[in-house]
């Protein structure tokens, strides 16, 4: 059965879920959104955690897993979304089933635990998730969560997030369902259409959707729409309470960045409250600008679309010195990409064009045909498009693909390393903020670290044989030469003043397709088109 | 004390079927499916490559919901097969998880028909071995998990030598069976033991290589290294088995005694002193030759460590926390040094780990009275460090909330570590293991305290969490 056609040796079921984008061709046909093939080592996780992640940033509710202990255990404290206030997402709470609660039900245990929590933490609400045998023996959470939050006036909410029924998107959906229980009708009449305000004087609201305050995300963001004279309600559900979320029917506008897991809560808020929706991302100079700029354009006021105007200029030039020193050292480098969602994929192909990076693989554990007819369109040809990828599939792409670095998660880490190919975090474990403007300054020196650091030179010579160390030593000599006879500002670290300067020689804008910088930001003078320096 | 009764709140174990993992991995050209469903697999996958910084491939039958209802065979059989054409592995470890077990599929039965479809026989040389475990989630920890997984291999190969009447033929070797996931650099110290003092020996699982493997020219589909399966199946001739840890029931080395008449001994792990002693002593009975000098100098270079340290460490409040085995032997450790060990406690259920650790308590320093904590979560042990007020804890690296809320220094040791590099190279065997562990704790100690001589004052800061006014008020 094992045959050598197609991009990657893989299995024939798995075939159709890898494709090249072509020349000419539209029509990516690939297929997607379908349950992982069993024994294929799919890099996804089930339905409980993408309603985990999801709801995890909540701080201040009770998360209980109503299951056998790994669930709780190996999804404690996940996401490094971190809280401005209470902490009580952090901690992991568990029923802990046993077999004789497999045997004999687990209700009674739970809705005992429910009480015990309650008592002991006094949370505004308790999430109540449910786990594979949950929903085998058939434990009735929603009459038991019903009981509990009667009894204890809070809401207790079911997280329908039984494993096996479907895959991580489904927990998505799971986890908004439970949103839509804590959002209440707002005071004022609901059923009437939102229009935009343009009067000035009343502060118009938005929810941010779909930005988990991972490394302290939101807390970079907020403020750019508050300088703009707009409300942030809340973050869904990063830094979040329950409060909060109860008064997100109040917005005048949601702005959806992790379309993968929000987009059905901002239909739902659209079509129950009338709140419309845009999709917005807040990684890149690119999309933050566009970010801002459509909600200004959003609400129409002239005064707004100023303010905007006037966050970019200043934030951009204050940034743009350390981008373009980066970029100078990874531009032409080839960049794999394989995430979570389709929203951050997407907006990270605009990040790597604003380094002068060619995107070479792009995949996705849950995305949909849209999410890939949209990534088709925004890569290059000969980029290698793959759904729900698994770890040899990655491995030979990577090579295959002559990439230098990848991003992803915690399990791509060591496929690329033991490869000796650079790697950035860009899921659940990083520790520094990617987002808004000093966030992708530090994206940007993480991916430099990450290409640049001298151990991939050590890497290229695993083996030591004399002779190659010689000839090595020799080629070595060659580079360093013909970089000393070509430009300068190729060389390593520059002064800050020559970094100035070449901002304004270089053609940055131009080179990153498509940016959508206002003319003043475009460097006027061009420089000679990135040479690969693969 | 805060006493609950049906909550756990934040889990001092793992699971079963990542148990049978870490036993999995240590066995050559093997790869490991977990029959259930798609998460369980990827999650503990995520845990074990952020601990051993590896990549770390587990397949999964990925059942949906038809497979929920109508069993998960099809899906069995579609996951062995796709492992086999991707991998091409020599043997397949079959874990189930709690919903393969709930729904109650014949995992053995599946097998069996699985291969008579395939064509696949029982012969060692020429088939692909299929072991399958039961681990659901719900019955005891990672612990068990690990112990039944090697329970099963030990069984499996054992039972496929041939036919039954055939006359055992001594082979002279060792088996050598931990019943608590060891690291790599320990597995590395033990094997070079063996090395100098058996010349032959079987290590059953070795993780060495497959959990720590060197960066190599290529990335191999399964990681190289692991206990050589020609080895496993020669176990039933070996001269004995020695299990390492003696709190756990070893079933491989009962299993080997019980139907194969190899002789089994089973010393504590061996961390510290007395325990290393023991180790050596009892490797010089079974193998009747001297101890090499190598390690009488390592022992006398402890000693003389060990003497260094002594009034940094005499008194010193300890908590130490994770799996029964390693807990117990830690704690001897600590005894040994002079130090009190408060507070002794491990996630897993274990029936005679406070009757074992009392043992010692007694041997060593019989005035003392540790509090002796058996299945617990960590809030239950965040309360009873309110009350003990270790001033250093000695855990995994899930401890260092309470930790950080009381100021202490956490020594990382165990699984999971995540929050430091260097776990697959943690070594505590050997007398080795005992100075590099002494060194790491009696620093974190003089970091603490920042001084050279005064005696470690760490007074608990602001306890986090809900035993908050009970802690300053104690404080008080």
């Amino acid at each position: 059965m094992k045959e050598k056609i197609g991009i990657v040796d893989t299995l024939e079921e798995r075939k159709p879920y890898i494709t090249r984008k072509q020349e000419k061709e539209q029509e990516i046909p690939l297929a997607c959104d379908n349950n992982s093939l069993a024994g294929a080592i799919s890099q996804r996780a089930c339905v409980y955690s993408g309603a985990r992640v999801v709801l995890n940033p909540v701080t201040d509710a009770i998360h209980l897993v109503h299951g056998p202990i790994g669930c709780a255990g190996y999804t404690w404290d996940i996401r490094g979304a971190k809280s401005s206030g209470i902490e009580t997402n952090r901690t992991s709470f568990s029923t802990d089933m046993k077999e004789l609660d497999v045997v004999f039900g687990g209700e009674k245990k739970l809705s005992s635990a429910i009480d015990e929590l309650v008592g002991l933490y006094h949370p505004p609400v308790v999430f109540v998730y449910s786990t594979c045998i949950v929903g085998i023996i058939g434990d009735d959470l929603e009459s038991v969560c019903k009981t509990a939050s009667q009894k204890h006036n809070i809401p207790v909410i079911p997280v329908k997030s039984e494993g096996f029924k479907g895959n991580k998107s489904d927990g998505y959906k799971a986890a908004c369902d439970a949103l839509k229980k804590l959002i209440k009708k707002p005071p004022e009449d609901p059923t009437a259409k939102k229009a935009p305000r343009s009067s000035e004087t009343i502060k118009p609201k938005i929810n941010i959707l779909g930005d988990f305050n991972v490394a302290g995300d939101v807390w970079l963001i907020k403020p750019l729409f508050e300088k703009m004279g707009i409300e942030v309600i809340v973050s869904m559900t990063g830094d979040s309470t329950a409060e909060a979320i109860s008064r997100a029917a109040e917005a005048d506008l949601n702005l959806v960045q992790c379309s993968g897991s929000m987009t059905y809560l901002a239909k739902w808020m659209q079509m129950e409250y009338g709140i419309p929706y845009l999709n917005a991302s807040f990684f890149g100079i690119e999309d933050i600008s566009l970010a801002l700029r459509k909600t200004a354009d959003y609400f129409g006021s002239e005064k707004m679309k100023q303010q905007a105007e006037q966050i970019l200029e200043t934030e951009i030039n204050r940034i743009m010195p350390e981008i373009s020193r980066v970029r100078e050292r990874v531009k032409g480098k080839r960049a794999a990409i394989y995430m979570g969602g389709p929203a951050k994929a997407l907006t990270l192909i605009k990040g790597f064009a604003e380094l002068g990076m060619e995107v070479v693989i792009i995949g996705t554990q849950t995305g949909k045909k849209e999410d890939y007819e949209q990534i088709s369109y925004s890569v290059r040809d000969g980029t290698v498009i793959v759904d729900d990828a698994n770890p040899l599939e990655l491995a030979e792409l990577l090579v295959k693909q002559k990439a230098d670095l990848m991003v992803a998660g915690v399990k791509e880490r060591f496929i690329a390393y033991k490869l000796g190919i650079a790697f950035c975090d860009f899921n659940h474990d990083r520790v520094v903020e990617f987002e808004g403007f000093d966030g992708f300054v530090n994206f940007v020196q993480e991916v430099d670290a990450s290409i640049s650091s001298p151990v991939w030179k050590a890497v290229r010579q695993r083996t030591l044989i004399p002779e190659a160390v010689e000839s090595e030593n020799k080629s070595g000599k060659i580079e360093k030469a013909a970089v000393a006879a070509g430009s300068e500002k190729k060389s390593g670290r520059m002064e800050k003043a020559t970094v100035k300067e070449m901002i304004s020689e270089e053609n940055h804008a131009t080179e990153c397709k498509g940016i959508l910088l206002k003319p003043k930001f475009l460097h006027q003078k061009s420089e000679t088109a990135v040479e690969s320096q693969v | 004390m805060t006493k609950r009764n049906y909550a756990t709140v934040n889990p001092c174990v793992m699971c079963q079927p990542m148990g049978s993992a870490l036993a999995f991995k240590g066995i050559e050209n093997t790869m490991v499916l977990y029959h259930g469903s798609q998460g369980c697999s990827t999650y503990m996958r995520l845990h074990l490559a952020h601990h051993f910084r590896e990549p770390v491939d587990i397949a999964s039958s990925s059942l949906s919901e038809k497979g929920a209802v109508y069993g998960g065979r099809e899906n069995l059989k579609k996951g062995l097969r796709n492992v086999i054409n991707r991998y091409n592995p020599k043997v397949i470890g079959v874990a189930t998880t709690c919903l393969a077990e709930t729904i109650g599929d014949d995992v053995p039965a599946i097998i069996r028909e699985f291969k008579e479809e395939e064509g696949i026989g029982d012969d060692l040389e020429k088939d692909i071995i299929i072991v399958p475990v039961s681990t659901p989630s719900y019955g005891e920890s990672h612990v068990s998990g690990y112990i039944k997984a090697l329970d099963a291999i030990v069984r499996t190969f054992a039972e496929k030598t041939g036919d039954e009447s055939a006359e055992k033929v001594p082979n002279e070797k060792l088996n050598v069976i931990p019943v608590e996931s060891l690291s790599p650099a320990d597995v590395r110290e033990l094997k070079e033991v063996f090395e100098l003092m058996a010349g032959d020996y079987i290590f059953l699982p070795d993780i060495s290589e497959t959990f720590d493997a060197p960066l190599r020219e290529d990335l191999p589909k399964i990681a190289q290294g692991g206990t050589p399966l020609f080895e496993i199946a020669d176990m039933p001739n070996s001269q004995a088995s020695l299990g390492l840890g003696t709190v756990s029931k070893n079933l491989a080395v009962n299993y080997l005694e019980e139907s194969h008449d190899v002789p089994g001994y089973s010393v504590p792990i061996p961390i510290g002193l007395s325990n290393t002693d023991s180790f050596f002593t009892e490797l010089v009975k079974i193998l009747g030759c001297p101890i090499p000098v190598k390690y009488l100098q390592e022992r006398g270079r402890l000693l003389d460590a060990m003497v260094d340290v002594h009034k940094y460490l005499y008194g010193v409040k300890a908590a130490i926390y994770g799996d029964p085995d390693f807990v117990f032997s830690l704690t001897t450790f600590m005894l040994e040094l002079g130090m009190n060990p408060v507070l002794v406690a491990t996630g897993s259920k274990s029936r005679d780990f406070e009757a074992k650790v009392r043992q010692i308590v007694e041997k060593i320093n019989p005035e003392f009275e540790p509090v002796v904590l058996n299945g617990i979560d960590f809030d239950t042990l965040n309360d009873a460090v309110s009350q003990c007020n270790p001033e250093i804890l000695i855990g995994n690296s899930n401890g260092r909330y309470i930790a950080k809320a009381r100021n202490i220094p956490l020594v990382r040791v165990g699984l999971p570590i995540h929050d430091r590099v260097g776990a697959q190279r943690i070594l505590t065997v050997g007398y080795r293991g005992a100075m590099e562990f002494l060194d790491r704790i009696t620093n974190a100690i003089l970091e603490a305290t920042d001084t050279f001589t005064a005696p470690v004052q760490a007074e608990p800061t602001v306890h986090a969490g809900k035993g908050k006014e009970e802690c300053v008020e104690g404080i008080r």
